[in-house]
C-alpha cells in the first residue's frame, strides 16, 4: 500500500503531470500525421526523456506512445488517411460516418471513447493479469505465430465486403509485395532487381500512404470538379456520444479490448493486427453485418479500441519479462534503464514503486487522452468544412511530406506516388486497399514462422496439429474463412 | 479562420528567422551543421548509441550542431552508400555497422570498409553462449560435450540466415567440430530472449544487452563470450580466448567519415570523440541501457573494420 502511495506522490505531481499532457499532445499530432511513426516521436523526445530526473521523462513517453496509437484515428475518420498502420481498419467505418452521413463529431466522439475505454482496460488487465498473461505470451513459438498470422489473413474474407475475389486477389498481392528483399530466412535476395533500395524490402508506410491519402486526394478530385461550394454551414452534432450509441456498443468495447489486450503481450504484433482482428470480430459477431463498412458505430468503436488496447497488453512482456516487443516498447525500455529501472522478472521485487508509478501513469495518459480529444473534437471536425480547394492540395503536400520524412528517401515518395495511381484505379474497380495492407502486414509474419517451424520440426508438418494453441488458431482460420462463403450460398438461395 | 491562418504565417515567419541567425564564419567544427546519417531506423540498438554518442560530442566540441538523420532504407545500404558518396568536408558523417564487413562478400553491397574513415566505435557488442538457467550444462567445455552427444539437435537462435549471430554459430560448429539446428529469428536478439524464455530453443549466440533482465533475475546464464577482453557488465563469465579458442565475433556500430575527409578535421573528431568515449558519463549512459561501451579510437577503429573484413572474406568465400 505504501508503494502505491509513493507511486501516487510521484506522478501527481505538477512537472510530472506537464510532461505527461505534453507527450500526449505530441503524441496525437505524431499519430495524426501519416509518415511520422510512434517511434520517431519517441526517439526525437528520447534525449528529453534522459534529462528529466525520475519518472517524469517516463511519463511522457508513456503519453506519447498512447497518444499516438489514438492521434492515427483523427485522420483516418475525417481524411481516410490512417497515421499510422493501426489505424486502417479505423477507415472503413470512420470515413463513411463522417462524411457520407455527415457526422464527423460523432465518429470522432465515439472513437475518443473506445481509444479511452481501450487503454484503460487494458491496464487493468496489465495490472492484474499481467503474470498470467506473460505466461500464456511465453508459449508462442513459431507455429503459434505462424497460425496467428493465418488467422489474421482470413478476415481478408470480410473486410472485402463488396467482393470476396477481388479481396482475396488483393491479399495476395500484398503476400507477394512482403517477399520483396533479402529474406532473413534462408539469406537468399529476392525480387530486388539489383538495386539497393529494395535489398531492405518495399517499404510499408508508403504503399500506406499511397494506396490511402494519394489515392483519396485523386478520388475526391474527380468527384469536385468544378463542384460549386456549398454556402451552408453543418452544424456539428454533438462530440459527447449519445447514450444510445453508448450501448450499442458496449459489448464490442469489451470484447475489441480484450483482443487487443492479448494480442499486445504477444511480443512482436501490435496495434495494427489487433485493429483489424477487432473490428472483424465486431462484424462477424454483429446482427447487422451488412451494414458494416457504411458508418456504423461498432466499426468505428471496434478498431479503435482494439489498437489503444495492445498499450497495456504490450507493457506486460516489458514489465514481466524484461522482453520489448516492438521497436516502441523497446525504445521505454531503454529509458527506464537509463533512470536505473530495469524492467524484467525482479522488477516487481526491486522497484516496486516505480511499476505502480507505470501502471499510474498509463492510466493517466488514457484519462489525458480522453480530455484532450474531446475538447478538441469540434477544432478537428472543422476540417470537414474546409472547402476542397483549399484541403486537397493541403493532403497533397502531406502525402509527399509525409512520405519523405518516414525515412528521407526519394524512392519511398517513388512508391507512395506509383502505389497512389495504382490504388485510386484499383478503387473504382473495388479492390479492398485493407485486404493489401493485411497481405503485406502478415505477409513476412506467416511466410518467416511457418519456414522456421519446419526448421524446428525437422520438416515435419505435424508441429502444426501437435500444438493446441497453434491448432485452435488455425480451426478458427478456417472457420472464419467458410463461414462468409456459406452465408453468401444462403442468400443466393434466398434470392431464387 | 483569418486568425488561424496569422498565427500560421507567425510561425513560420519565426521558424524562417530562427534558420537565418547565427551563421557566422567559425572553424570547424562549428561552421556549419553535421549531419550524421544513422543507416538503421530511429529506435534501435544502433540509432540509440549514435545519437547518444552525438549528443556528447556536441558537447565537447563548442559550437558545433549535429543533426541524426535516419535512413534505413534496403536494411541500412542506401544510408551507407550515400555516406561514402558524400561529399568529404567533414559535414556529413554516419554510422556504419558490422554488415559493412560482411555485405560485400556476400553479395548485398559494394561499400566496404575502404569508401570510409573511421573516427571512433562505441559499441562492439560480443556474441555471448547464452542458455537456460536449468540447461544441463554450467561450462563451455559441457556445453561442447552435450553438443557432441547430440549432433543437430541443440537449437540454436540466431537473428537471421547469414546475419551476424548466425555466423557466429557457424563459426562455432567450426571451431567445436558440433552441429546445430539453426532457428532464425529476422526481428532480432528480442524475439530470441522471448523465445529462450519461452524454452521453444535450447541456446543462442548473441548480444548479451537484450537478455540481461533475464540474466540479473537468473533465469539464463551466459557461459562464455567471443570477445578480446571480459565484458564490464559480466565481469565473471570467461572469454572463449581464456578458455583456448580465440573466436571474436562483434557487432560494432562505428562513427566513419566519407574517404577523403581532410586529416585535420577527421583529427578533431577523433579527439573529442576518444575524451568522449573514455568519460565516466558516457560509459555510464552506455551501461545503464545494458550495453558494454567500448572505447576504440581512429586508427585502431580503421583496423577493426578492416579485421572483420578480412575475417568474413574469408569466412564468407567457402
Amino acid at each position: 500500500m505504501s508503494d502505491i502511495i509513493s507511486a501516487f506522490g510521484m506522478v501527481a505531481e505538477p512537472f510530472s503531470l506537464g510532461c505527461l499532457v505534453f507527450g500526449v499532445w505530441i503524441g496525437i499530432l505524431f499519430g495524426a500525421m501519416p509518415g511520422l511513426s510512434v517511434n520517431m516521436g519517441l526517439a526525437l523526445l528520447l534525449p528529453l526523456a534522459f534529462a528529466f530526473k525520475g519518472i517524469s521523462g517516463i511519463l511522457m513517453l508513456l503519453g506519447i506512445y498512447c497518444g499516438a496509437i489514438y492521434g492515427g484515428s483523427i485522420s483516418a475518420i475525417l481524411l481516410k488517411t490512417p497515421g499510422t498502420p493501426a489505424s486502417v481498419a479505423t477507415t472503413l467505418d470512420g470515413y463513411p460516418m463522417a462524411t457520407k452521413l455527415h457526422q464527423p463529431g460523432r465518429a470522432l466522439g465515439i472513437s475518443t471513447m473506445a481509444s479511452t475505454f481501450g487503454g484503460i482496460f487494458s491496464t487493468a488487465c496489465l495490472i492484474i493479469m499481467a503474470p498470467l498473461l506473460a505466461k500464456v505470451a511465453l508459449q508462442f513459438s513459431k507455429p503459434e505465430y505462424f497460425a496467428l498470422a493465418v488467422f489474421g489473413l482470413s478476415i481478408i474474407t470480410s473486410v472485402s465486403s463488396g467482393n470476396v475475389i477481388k479481396g482475396v486477389m488483393g491479399g495476395l498481392a500484398g503476400l507477394f509485395l512482403a517477399t520483396i528483399g533479402i529474406d532473413a530466412m534462408s539469406g537468399a535476395i529476392r525480387f530486388t532487381f539489383g538495386t539497393n533500395y529494395l535489398m531492405g524490402g518495399v517499404s510499408f508506410i508508403p504503399i500506406l500512404i499511397g494506396v490511402f491519402a494519394l489515392a483519396q486526394v485523386l478520388q475526391s478530385i474527380e468527384d469536385h470538379w468544378n463542384e460549386v461550394r456549398q454556402t451552408t454551414r453543418l452544424a456539428i452534432d454533438r462530440t459527447l456520444p449519445r447514450l444510445a450509441d453508448m450501448k450499442r456498443v458496449f459489448v464490442t468495447l469489451i470484447r475489441s479490448s480484450a483482443i487487443g489486450t492479448f494480442i499486445g503481450c504477444i511480443p512482436g504484433t501490435g496495434g495494427d493486427i489487433a485493429s483489424f482482428v477487432a473490428y472483424d470480430q465486431a462484424k462477424r459477431w454483429s446482427s447487422h453485418s451488412e451494414d458494416f463498412g457504411t458508418g456504423v458505430p461498432e466499426g468505428v468503436a471496434a478498431p479503435e479500441a482494439g489498437n489503444n488496447a495492445v498499450s497495456g497488453g504490450a507493457f506486460i512482456p516489458v514489465l514481466t519479462l524484461g522482453i520489448p516487443g516492438d521497436g516502441a516498447t523497446a525504445i521505454m525500455m531503454g529509458a527506464l534503464m537509463v533512470q536505473g529501472i530495469q524492467p524484467g522478472p525482479m522488477l516487481f521485487v526491486d522497484k516496486a514503486p516505480y511499476v505502480y508509478a507505470i501502471f499510474l501513469g498509463l492510466f493517466f495518459a488514457n484519462i489525458v487522452m480522453c480530455l484532450m480529444g474531446y475538447s478538441l473534437i469540434r477544432l478537428f471536425a472543422k476540417v470537414t468544412q474546409v472547402p476542397h480547394v483549399v484541403l486537397l492540395p493541403l493532403i497533397l503536400v502531406m502525402t509527399f511530406v509525409g512520405t519523405y520524412s518516414y525515412n528521407n528517401s526519394l524512392n519511398d515518395v517513388c512508391v507512395m506516388v506509383v502505389s497512389g495511381m495504382i490504388g485510386y484505379f484499383l478503387n473504382k474497380l473495388e479492390f479492398s486497399m485493407s485486404s493489401l495492407i493485411i497481405g503485406i502486414i502478415l505477409g513476412a509474419m506467416a511466410e518467416q514462422n511457418f519456414v522456421g517451424s519446419l526448421i524446428m520440426s525437422d520438416g515435419s508438418l505435424n508441429i502444426f496439429v501437435t500444438r493446441p494453441l497453434c491448432l485452435f488458431f488455425l480451426i478458427a482460420a478456417v472457420i472464419m474463412l467458410i463461414t462468409p462463403l456459406i452465408n453468401f450460398g444462403k442468400k443466393k438461395k434466398k434470392a431464387l | 479562420m483569418k486568425k488561424l491562418l496569422a498565427l500560421c504565417m507567425l510561425v513560420l515567419l519565426t521558424v524562417a528567422l530562427a534558420g537565418c541567425g547565427g551563421q557566422k564564419k567559425a572553424a570547424y567544427p562549428a561552421d556549419g551543421d553535421i549531419t550524421v546519417i544513422i543507416p538503421k531506423a530511429p529506435g534501435g540498438g544502433t540509432d540509440t548509441s549514435a545519437r547518444g554518442l552525438i549528443q556528447f560530442l556536441q558537447k565537447e566540441l563548442p559550437g558545433s550542431k549535429f543533426v541524426p538523420v535516419n535512413k534505413p532504407d534496403g536494411g541500412g545500404i542506401t544510408g551507407m552508400v550515400d555516406l561514402a558518396k558524400a561529399k568529404p568536408d567533414g559535414h556529413t558523417l554516419g554510422m556504419v555497422t558490422v554488415e559493412l564487413a560482411m555485405f560485400p562478400h556476400q553479395g548485398k553491397a559494394t561499400v566496404t570498409n575502404k569508401d570510409y574513415i573511421a573516427i571512433c566505435a562505441p559499441i562492439a557488442a560480443p556474441a555471448a553462449l547464452i542458455v537456460p538457467k536449468d540447461a544441463p550444462y554450467n561450462t563451455l567445455d559441457e556445453f561442447v560435450k552435450y553438443a557432441k552427444a547430440n549432433p543437430g539437435k541443440i537449437q540454436m537462435g540466431n537473428s537471421g540466415t547469414g546475419a551476424i549471430w548466425h555466423i557466429a554459430a557457424l563459426n562455432f560448429e567450426k571451431e567445436f567440430g558440433v552441429q546445430f539446428k539453426h532457428v532464425p529469428y529476422p526481428k532480432g536478439s528480442a524475439d530470441i530472449a522471448a523465445a529462450l524464455a519461452g524454452k521453444h530453443i535450447e541456446a543462442t549466440l548473441a548480444d548479451p544487452s537484450v537478455f540481461k533482465s533475464q540474466v540479473d533475475a537468473g533465469k539464463l546464464k551466459i557461459l562464455a563470450v567471443m570477445a578480446d577482453t571480459r565484458s564490464e557488465l559480466y565481469p565473471n563469465v570467461p572469454t572463449f580466448k581464456e578458455l583456448g579458442h580465440p573466436l571474436t565475433i562483434r557487432a560494432w556500430a562505428a562513427l566513419v567519415a566519407p574517404k577523403g575527409t581532410p586529416k585535420d578535421k577527421v583529427d578533431v573528431l577523433r579527439n573529442a570523440a576518444e575524451k568522449v568515449c573514455n568519460s565516466k558519463e558516457f560509459k555510464d549512459y552506455f551501461k545503464k541501457q545494458g550495453i558494454d561501451p567500448t572505447a576504440i579510437i581512429g586508427d585502431a577503429a580503421d583496423k577493426m573494420l578492416a579485421d572483420d573484413d578480412a575475417m568474413y572474406a574469408k569466412f564468407l568465400k567457402k
